[in-house]
């Protein structure tokens, strides 16, 4: 039987158990820093019609402002003034699970296959969709949004936000876990060809579902706080 | 190993929440395949609409699998 565990993998730099997860997450960000300088060096030599590197770079920005904008809506003038404020971090987020979930198919451990980590990403998206609501609506429209329909419901509301994050977080958690263990079966029952065939399904179709499902969340709590 | 049974009973029976979770699939996609017949220019907010729908209830069927998954390999570990 395959060895699975929801216990984070230690990993020990002299006494301190640092964790498997936050080294795997370290190097992904090591890689991304890297692209961005690349990116931003080459930014100041970009011109009026995209091609090559800069088109794959308008794509990916532009495309993000119009997924936040088309989950938002952009009739009324808030809605589309959170949706730019919550474009680029809903990119970063996207773009940071996925890279660190992908990694599995290059033989190393995802980082998401962490609840620490998802965690820590439920929390960022839990602040990300409050510092956008308040910075819209205010303190006092984002307090009034959990009055309706009724001042009664107020508590129940606001505990359905504090649950957020930790949803967010058992969610992204459990699929990549899932994932993770239908492989390893895989592995152990037929090693050759087969694994490679479902990999491509359980290593990336998989993931990219989980990070437009991680990117499309923060949006609807940002909707419906907003709205 | 009568321990061992009942754990492999029990995790199995999570399999009814994916039971659960496929009539509602089942319902909503049946709601949806009405609505894009009724209004073809529609498509783009039904798929949406549908998509978010989806997503909560593949939610339940997920952490149906996550205890599964839990009660095999940390229980059965154990005993």
């Amino acid at each position: 039987m395959p060895e699975v565990s929801i216990m984070p993998e230690p990993f020990r730099i002299g006494a301190v158990n640092v964790g498997q997860s936050v080294i795997i997450a370290w190097m992904v960000i090591a890689a991304l820093i890297a692209l961005m300088i690349i990116a931003r060096v080459r930014i100041n030599r970009f011109s009026g019609a995209p091609k090559g590197f800069q088109a794959l770079c308008e794509l990916i920005v532009g495309g993000a402002h119009d997924f936040a904008a088309s989950r938002l809506g952009a009739e009324h003038a808030q809605s589309k003034a959170a949706a730019e404020i919550a474009a680029p971090a809903v990119l970063t987020l996207m773009v940071y699970v996925f890279m660190t979930t992908v990694i599995e198919l290059f033989g190393l451990p995802p980082a998401t296959d962490d609840i620490n980590c998802t965690l820590a990403l439920g929390l960022c998206a839990f602040i990300m969709v409050n510092v956008t609501a308040v910075r819209v609506k205010g303190i006092k429209g984002r307090a009034l949004a959990w009055t309706k329909p009724m001042a009664g419901v107020a508590p129940i509301r606001i505990l359905t936000d504090l649950i957020t994050p930790f949803s967010m977080a058992v969610r992204l958690f459990a699929n990549v876990l899932a994932g993770g263990v239908i492989m390893k079966l895989l592995y152990a029952v037929a090693p050759v060809l087969v694994p490679a065939a479902l990999g491509a399904y359980f290593n990336v179709l998989h993931v990219a579902i989980q990070t437009f499902v991680f990117g499309l969340l923060p949006l609807m709590y940002i909707g419906e706080a907003v709205e | 190993m009568p321990v061992l049974g009942l754990i492999a009973i029990g995790a199995g029976l999570y399999g009814l929440a994916a039971c659960g979770v496929g009539i509602g699939m089942g319902i909503s996609t049946a709601h949806a395949v009405d609505a894009l017949a009724r209004q073809p220019e529609a498509s783009g907010k039904i798929n949406s609409t549908l998509m978010i729908g989806m997503i909560m209830m593949e939610t339940v069927a997920i952490y149906g699998l996550l205890v599964s998954i839990l009660s095999i390999f940390i229980l059965g570990g154990r005993v």
